[in-house]
């Protein structure tokens, strides 16, 4: 985290323009204010005092504002973060729940047809240009069967204060006589999106649950269990698929990192109003103290997941968690 | 005169040549390599062997669709785009840009990894060990965010892109060089040429490298996917090659504007790229599962 | 035995996904989408005042949505017509023009602002004092900047402004402006509200009078989102009687393929700028219409910095140029659109029968070229609108045809392009060399042509932006604007044209039509010849 910091630091260096500026995106400042900022942030000390007055800034929720909007950069990300989050969480939803059966499905007709036709489609799925399957997606479902909108996180026809920025929550909170057509809506517009988030991550789920469960299906235990004269289906059910899944969910945050990337462009895509929109709008507008933050953002957003999938996966698993805290 | 053999000797194919038994094994394989030879010839010859220029503008034959379509015309077999220029020949000419700059990009970056990531398994201490926290961090970015980001400081272009992937790319092959020679100089034939008297730079260079080259390959083919993705994409977003290069991402985000008028010049290039990437993968897939055969062996 | 498993848990998610899909088809019944119009639209406003701006998103947003003018064009004959004011008076010498307002005008009523009374001459004086009267407390802020007026040289004109009474109110004219009730009538000259700003300037608040707008529109402003939305409510007690709608949407689209797309996937009821004109007529859904806009899409020339500052060189880019062919690719070659020879369309009464086109050659330019010294190649930015009004549907591609046709005389073009906000901004810094830009014309006097473009006025204030400030042609102008008789106008307008032709500080490209596409259950006018659109007639079926 600290090096995250110190990264985006030091890009405020390498970016055009003044540094000072660039950190604080105050461009239109008076050459007296600059030297007050620049006083703020101990511009004339060493790298180092520089270094840790940009931390104390940061830690104070300070990240300067946006040379484009003049909106604080902090309140930017707040308002963009949480459609984030709910884009990936609900394609990772997806991507587990059609990828992880289906990687199953393939493991146990190992060396089959089945196996050999789910493999092949998930490399296609794999080599697919996100954008390219958006724009196909966008097509089929929107345009020629109009099953799905194109655009948007919700009709603009709904009214939804932002209080959590989750909006399924705010619509549940809200008071607004439309509630139930206005999460109607919003489910609607989250499909289309979400799934093709999805697809790349969950022929990555088929792949690693199928290598898990086969690995699990060699082992030891599952053979003796067997010889004792468990029934097929009891043996998955009851046995390898608990063990399987275990093995699966570490690498989730790992995917983690992959689908905040597909999710950057869909949204550009789908005009989803999340954070990847907003800092490729950043980017097209050179607001360099966006950039910054959103890098900041997006990574801290990461890490936290990949943390988070360590704990589930050690409470989940009781052998990692001995390595870990060596008892 | 030829000298009879004394001794009926045993050949022992290299790691590379046993790799290429293996590798030829499977049948869907082979025609990802195919494919993927037929890639780099046409990224090598596109210029020679395409009917028509890739920017030069064809007023008289604005979006024409393919031949196959009613309204199509024979010698612009794949139709032409909203300034009448071929897109058979933009296509191809594509293909050294998106698929051949990748293959580039990638020997560059595998050449600076494994040469730090060689450095790195020999040294020991503090130096090592922040070198591996920073690859860390490195890695836990997406890799397209970084390359965005390199993007936005060294301003867009083609070279601009190229750049920032061959960056990105980097932390990888250094991360699984380092592994590689660190497991390899475990082993016992290092061992052996160690108490030869050979330097560590010998052994790297005799010993080590033939061993590990398969794995550098398999881990090239998958940055090779990752580099097309990425340059394809930059492309899309508009922040790597520039307006006219008929880069296949660029000329899909050409296309949009286009989508309803004319859907072939989103449909063609989108296939391109995911030709190219699925004849990668198939090569890397391949590579791969040679690799496992002769490890059970 | 697995596979009943597994087709179960595909039963559950087609299950699952059916429900999703049950749920959209009766959000398609849904009663609030159907009192709702949602307008996608090309670009957001930089502020939601215009007077402070030129710019047709402002204009769109703001002008006929939120406020009123003293007097409007009316649809059908292009003449002034009573608003605000219900009825005028001019003087003999076209000196003192006396406006009579309507008595039942109230102003809008939200959250943050309670009117206590109805508009009165009080309200109008404020209104153009902000625009004349540098001391005012609200002229600088803001920017501080009315292009339009500045460009008009409205200042110049009015001697001063005198209240009548409650309801009555007086322009006293230095000279006689034959365009001037026409610029009253334009977009821009919008009826504010003093007693919101006397608010405002007791809480020192003094921004929100063009972020947090009042006016007497037919829509009051709920709430702006810069890049995604503007979302408005109907005004209850307008004037003019309370829009049918219950709620409009501005929603904001830049790409062309994106609004086609809401379009189509019925996200939008209405759409500006579309493209795939084909596409909508096939649909029978959905209606395509089209207004004859007076407008110019042009390429202007920075004369203020090299090289454009040479004559040679720009006649060398104009020769070097194939309109026909842009005329074809850009404007879909569908006959919409005329080539454009001077700045003035061929229906405004002024136009110039003789004005010669300049041919497309390349040895031409390759001569006026070597003639101005350049040998060896050149190299010049060209700055591409992003978004796409009627005058020019895609300035990108319209510039990769002009970087081809340039690199044939070795000129290599780099194209240039920011949002729309920055764009502007950075264009009145004069940062760019040469642009492709155009303007709709406000009123239908051709004065409003040539002024805002290429008066040294609005070179002042940035919104001439080819800088270009020629003082005979400028006493042409002048001269014209003083005198109302067509005959001797038309003259001076012809020898203004004559100038501008030769001297070049911009390309005309082409005049074209202003299009829109719409659901067919959306009825009312919307286009209008000039200026923005308007809802405030529009209603769902």
């Amino acid at each position: 985290m600290l090096v995250l910091t110190l990264l985006t630091f030091s890009l405020s260096f390498f970016f055009p323009g003044e540094q000072i500026i660039n950190v604080t995106g105050q461009i239109d400042a008076t050459p007296e204010q600059i030297a007050l900022i620049a006083l703020d942030y101990n511009k004339h000390e060493s790298l180092i005092m520089q270094y840790w007055s940009y931390l104390v800034h940061l830690f104070n929720g300070d990240l300067g504002v946006s040379m484009a909007s003049r909106i604080p950069i902090m309140d930017e990300m707040m308002s963009h973060l949480p459609a984030t989050i709910e884009l990936t969480t609900v394609a990772l939803i997806i991507a587990m729940v059609v990828g992880i059966p289906i990687g199953f499905i393939a493991a146990i007709r190992h060396r089959k047809k089945t196996d050999d036709i789910i493999l092949a489609v998930s490399m296609i799925g794999y080599s697919i240009p996100i954008f390219w399957l958006a724009l196909l997606a966008i097509l089929i479902f929107s345009i020629q069967l109009a099953w799905l909108p194109s655009a948007g996180q919700i009709s603009l026809v709904y009214e939804i204060e932002q209080v959590t920025g989750i909006l399924f929550f705010d619509i549940l909170f809200s008071d607004n006589p439309y509630k139930w057509q206005a999460f109607q809506n919003a489910s609607v517009h989250i499909l289309l999106p979400a799934c093709v988030v999805a697809l790349a991550p969950a022929t990555v789920f088929v792949r690693l649950a199928r290598t898990s469960m086969l690995t699990v299906l060699d082992s030891h235990y599952i053979k003796a269990a067997m010889a004792k004269g468990l029934t097929f289906q009891q043996l998955i059910f009851r046995h390898a698929i608990k063990n399987a899944m275990v093995n699966v969910i570490r690498d989730v945050g790992l995917q983690f990192a992959n689908l905040v990337t597909l999710a950057m462009v869909t949204e550009v895509i789908f005009n989803w109003p999340g954070i990847g929109n907003w800092l490729i709008q950043s980017i097209y507008q050179r607001d360099y103290t966006a950039i910054q933050g959103g890098l900041l953002a997006l990574s801290s957003f990461i890490f936290i997941v990949h943390i988070f999938t360590d704990f589930i996966y050690a409470s989940l698993n009781p052998l990692a968690r001995g390595i870990k805290y060596g008892s | 005169m030829a000298r009879d053999k004394t001794y009926t000797e045993e050949e022992f194919p290299s790691p590379l040549v046993q790799l290429w038994h293996n590798f030829k094994q499977s049948p869907a394989v082979m025609i990802g390599f195919g494919c993927f030879i037929f890639l780099v010839l046409l990224a090598i010859f596109s210029p020679l062997i395409s009917p028509y220029s890739p920017i030069e503008n064809n007023l008289d034959a604005i979006l024409l669709p393919p031949a196959w379509h009613n309204d199509g015309d024979v010698s612009y077999l794949l139709g032409t785009d909203n300034l009448g220029r071929d897109m058979l020949s933009r296509l191809m000419h594509g293909a050294s840009l998106t698929f051949g700059l990748s293959f580039i990009v990638v020997i560059l970056s595998m050449f600076v990894g494994v040469i730090i990531g060689s450095i790195s398994a020999l040294t020991k201490g503090v130096k090592s060990s922040f070198l591996n926290h920073f690859l860390d961090v490195i890695l836990s970015i997406p890799s397209l965010l970084l390359a965005i980001i390199i993007v936005a400081i060294l301003g867009p272009g083609l070279s601009n892109t190229l750049w920032a992937i061959v960056i990105i790319l980097i932390p990888q092959f250094i991360h699984i060089t380092r592994n590689a020679v660190v497991q390899e100089f475990k082993k016992d034939y290092v061992l052996a040429s160690k108490l030869d008297g050979a330097s560590n730079i010998r052994i790297l260079y005799y010993s080590i490298y033939p061993n590990i080259i398969e794995k550098m390959i398999s881990q090239a083919t998958l940055a090779q996917s990752a580099a097309i993705l990425d340059i394809a994409t930059l492309g899309f977003l508009g922040l790597g090659a520039p307006i006219p290069m008929p880069e296949w991402g660029a000329m899909l985000a050409n296309g949009i504007d286009l989508f309803y008028i004319a859907p072939w010049t989103v449909y063609l290039p989108g296939l391109a790229i995911l030709f190219a990437v699925v004849a990668t993968n198939l090569v890397g897939e391949g590579m791969r599962h040679a690799l496992k055969v002769r490890k059970e062996h | 035995m697995t596979v009943t498993s597994a087709s179960q848990y595909f039963r559950i998610l087609v299950t699952l996904s059916a429900m999703f899909l049950w749920g959209c088809d009766s959000y398609k019944a849904d009663s609030l989408s159907e009192r709702s119009l949602i307008y996608c639209s090309e670009g957001s406003p930089e502020i939601l005042n215009p007077q402070l701006v030129t710019s047709g998103v402002t204009v769109d947003a703001t002008s006929k949505q939120l406020y009123n003018q003293l007097i409007a064009f009316d649809v059908a004959t292009n003449e002034v017509t009573p608003s605000i004011a219900k009825s005028w008076h001019v003087t003999q010498d076209n000196k003192k023009i006396t406006f009579y307002l309507r008595r039942n005008v109230a102003f809008h009523h939200t959250q943050y602002f309670m009117p206590t009374r109805h508009l009165n001459a009080d309200d109008v004086l404020f209104s153009f004092n902000r625009i004349l009267d540098p001391s005012q407390v609200f002229h600088d802020v803001s920017g501080g900047k009315y292009p339009f007026f500045d460009s008009v040289g409205f200042a110049d004109v009015i001697e001063s402004l005198e209240k009548i009474n409650e309801y009555t109110i007086r322009f006293n004219l230095k000279r006689a402006d034959s365009s001037f009730l026409a610029n009253l009538a334009t977009d821009f000259s919008v009826i504010l509200s003093r007693e919101y700003a006397e608010l405002l300037i007791r809480s020192n608040r003094l921004e929100d009078i063009d972020t947090l707008p009042i006016g007497t529109g037919p829509y009051k402003f709920k709430e702006y989102r810069t890049g995604s939305y503007i979302r408005y409510e109907p005004h209850t007690e307008y004037w003019e009687g309370q829009p049918k709608l219950q709620q409009l949407i501005f929603d904001i689209t830049p790409s062309n393929t994106g609004r086609l797309t809401k379009l189509l996937a019925g996200e939008c009821d209405v759409i500006g700028y579309p493209i795939a004109h084909k596409k909508i007529n096939n649909n029978p859904l959905l209606t395509l219409e089209d207004v004859t806009a007076f407008n110019i899409g042009y390429l202007g020339f920075n004369t203020a910095k090299p090289p454009f500052n040479n004559k040679l060189i720009r006649r060398a880019v104009a020769h070097a140029i194939n309109k026909q062919a842009i005329l074809d690719t850009v404007y879909f070659g569908d006959a919409k659109a005329e080539s454009a020879n001077s700045i003035l369309p061929p229906s405004s009464w002024a136009y110039a029968e003789d004005t010669h086109d300049i041919e497309y050659s390349v040895e031409q330019a390759e001569l006026l070229l070597t003639q101005a010294g350049i040998t060896d190649g050149l190299t010049i930015d060209l700055w591409a609108m992003p978004v796409q009004r009627a005058y020019n549907p895609d300035a990108v591609t319209m510039a990769k045809l002009i970087q081809a046709d340039l690199q044939k005389i070795g000129i290599t073009v780099n194209i240039i392009s920011y949002n729309w906000q920055e764009f502007l901004r950075r264009l009145a810094l004069g940062e760019h060399q040469s642009v492709l830009l155009g303007w709709s014309a406000d009123h239908p006097d051709p004065d409003n042509f040539f002024t805002p473009l290429l008066s040294c006025g609005s070179a002042e204030t940035g919104n001439n932006r080819t800088f270009w400030c020629n003082q005979q042609f400028e006493k042409l102008l002048q001269g014209a604007l003083k005198i109302t008789d067509v005959e001797q106008r038309k003259a001076l307008y012809r020898e203004a044209q004559k100038i501008a032709a030769e001297e070049l500080p911009l390309f005309p490209i082409a005049h074209s039509k202003r299009f829109q596409a719409r659901k067919i259950s959306v009825k009312g006018d919307i286009l209008h010849p000039f200026g923005g659109i308007s809802f405030g007639g529009v209603e769902k079926q």
